[in-house]
This record gives C-alpha cells, structure tokens and sequence, in this order.
C-alpha cells in the first residue's frame, strides 16, 4: 500500500517496501552451518571481504567456532517466513578504550540481494547496538571504492559519506581504497523512525515533524 | 669545537634524555590535543620511556643541535592493517614556529618508508580544533581525506577529527 509512505518517496523505496519481507536478527547456532556456507563459500558475496571465502564445510565450522561463536555482537539475519540465515551483520567495539566507537560489517547470500535485507538488517543492527551500549556515539564501515553495493546499503542505512583513504587495508594481496562512513547515535533517532515505518506497512501514515 | 649545528635530526631515545622529555611531556600546551595527560611525575616518564618508547618498533627523538626537544613515532598495524601506520608527534612549546615539527615529519616519514617493508600509508588524525597540527602536516605534503565525527576521546569529550595521509609513491616526489 502507498498510503503509508510520505511525500517525496522514491518510486524505488516504494517498490522495496512492497517485496522485503520482514526480518528480524538473532545469534548464531553451530546449528546454523549450512545456511552460513551458503553465502561464506560464494566468492561473489565473500570477494569484498576480510576474511577469505571457505571452501569446506569444516572451514565453516572452524569459521563459526572461532570467530562468529565468541564475536562481541554477531547476528543471524533471518527472512520471518522460515526463520533461516540468508546473511549476517556484525558490529565489533573499538580497541582499548575507545568505548564510544564500533565498526559494522554485513554479508547476504546471493539469492537474496536486491531487497532490501542488508539495508534492513544494518538498521535493525544500528538501533539494536545504540539501545544496548549506551556510551557507543559513532557506528562505522568501510568500503572498497569498487564495491557499490554496499556503499548503497550503508546510505540507505542512514550513514553519511566522510572521506576516502587511499590504500587504507590489505585485501586480497593488494592494498585497496575505502571509503569510510558513521553514522552517530544522535542520528539513529532517524533510524528508529525509519524502522516505525517498515514494521507498519498497513496502518495509517505517521505524518514526520 | 665546532659550531653547533641547529638543525633538526632523528635518532632513538635513551634513558638518559628523561629530564629534556619531561619539559614538553609535563606540558599541557602540548598535551592539550593528546590522548595522556601531562606528566607530574618523573618516574612514571622514566616508566612509559623504559617499557613504551625504547622498545618501540619506530619512536624518535626530535633532536635540535643534538638535544631532544620532541618526539615523533609512528604506530605500524598488522595483518589487513600492514599496509598503514599511524604517525603522532609532540614539540615543546618553546621551538614552535619555527618550522621544526614539519620538518622533523618529512624526515619521519621519509625514514620510515624506506625502514618498513610493505608500509604504503602513514595517516595522522587530527582534532579540528588543532590548527597548528592541521598546518604542519600540509606543509609536509600530506593530503587531507575528510572529517572522522566523535572518532577520539580527549579529555573526557568525543571530537571530531581531520583525516590526513602521506602515500609512499606521493612521498618520493619531494
């Protein structure tokens, strides 16, 4: 329905709020193994990566156990329909006492790109780990200069473009350049609007300030 | 004797420079950008000297006529973070103005890529209100790539912070 929708939406945003299904985010399970391979064995989810694509079932599980079982904040990104992981978004604090900081990184499987669930997910992540650590004020993510998909995701999120560092991390062999971008917890007040918005598709449109 | 040279070298510190490093790193002047507090005590420098700096993998002395009047250093990263280090530095207030932190950053920087395998980038970051800092890593070639908001704790407030970078392949045309 389009009455929910304010003045000066995008036809796109329409179309997106017609086909993401809801999701919602949950911690792993060893159990959760299959689905994870599903995405962390596919190079062209894993290719803009820090970790390498798995090739092996085993490689998963060492993955799981290793880093997303004992990970500070790491979730299932799950489609409501079945409740499986399609995906998974993580936010890592900062080191040492930089307690105001944390960094956000998210993978989707392929089947389910360009609908919205990274996009969606980032939100739910975003208000989620402003609500839980009260002292975090900047969420951050970088992004290779070529990977436009998820510059896409991180703007639709909400997060703001703040500079480009030019051969910023080792990737894949070679030094690449990101493009960093925050988003601060005085602007997830907007996220959590956002989110008001997404999980009332059929009421009556909340009219901003 | 010969005359005393007044120009600016690098070399590494001893424990014996203690008593020049504790002019500026009891400071506030010069700490008022920095993470730390100014020293009160000498024996906690004496401590951070023996346990930080003269086991640092690149810590120097900002030497004038070959007596220590600041520091500069460079933090190195590993594994994805190889390829970048991050450079701090501290004059004491008494030699500011005179163009020594500039140039004691174009010898730091020109070392230091030449010393480290693999290093491509050293980045400074810098609070928006430090405009000295801001001047004298222009003056040294680095580029500015943009504003990190509320990146820093300093003295109890998150700041914003001005980005720069000094790429090796940009370093050599000097």
């Amino acid at each position: 329905m389009d009455q929910h929708m304010g003045v000066g939406a995008k036809e796109e945003d329409r179309e997106e709020k017609r086909t993401v299904p809801e999701i919602t985010l949950r911690p792993f399970t060893i159990s959760d193994v299959d689905d994870f391979m599903t995405w962390a064995t596919d190079d062209r989810v894993m290719r803009f990566s820090r970790r390498p694509t798995c090739t092996t079932k085993d490689e998963c599980l060492t993955h799981m156990k290793d880093h997303i079982m004992p990970h500070p904040w790491c979730r299932a990104i799950c489609i409501d329909d079945d409740g499986r992981p399609v995906g998974l978004v993580s936010v890592m604090p900062a080191p040492g006492a930089d307690v105001h900081r944390a960094s956000i990184g998210f993978d989707v499987a392929y089947d389910y790109w360009g609908r919205g669930v990274a996009t969606a997910a980032v939100k739910k992540a975003a208000s989620a780990v402003f609500e839980e650590w009260p002292l975090l004020e900047r969420l951050d993510a970088v992004a290779e200069v070529n990977n436009t998909a998820s510059q896409r995701v991180l703007e639709k999120a909400g997060f703001q473009r703040e500079a480009v560092l030019k051969s910023y991390l080792v990737l894949r062999g070679e030094s690449k350049d990101m493009i960093m971008y925050s988003l601060l917890s005085s602007n997830s007040l907007k996220v959590e609007e956002m989110n008001l918005l997404d999980s009332e598709n059929n009421s009556r449109w909340m009219p901003g300030k | 004797m010969a005359e005393e040279r007044r120009e600016i070298t690098l070399r590494r510190f001893d424990l014996s420079d203690l008593d020049d490093y504790m002019v500026w790193a009891s400071d506030d002047r010069v700490t008022a950008f920095c993470r730390w507090d100014s020293y009160t005590d000498k024996e906690d420098l004496r401590r951070y000297m023996r346990e930080t700096v003269l086991p640092h993998p690149w810590f120097r002395a900002v030497c004038l006529g070959g007596r220590p009047i600041g520091a500069v250093s460079v933090e190195l990263g590993a594994g994805c973070d190889r390829c970048k280090g991050e450079l701090g530095y501290a004059l004491a207030a008494a030699h500011w103005g005179r163009g020594h932190a500039t140039a004691a950053v174009k010898m730091a920087v020109r070392s230091v890529f030449r010393e480290v395998e693999g290093l491509e980038r050293v980045e400074a970051l810098v609070d928006v209100d430090n405009k000295a800092s801001q001047r004298v890593l222009e003056k040294a070639g680095f580029a500015r790539e943009g504003v990190l908001r509320k990146s820093m704790v300093l003295k109890g407030r998150t700041r914003d912070l001005v980005m720069f970078s000094l790429i090796s392949t940009d370093a050599l045309v000097d």
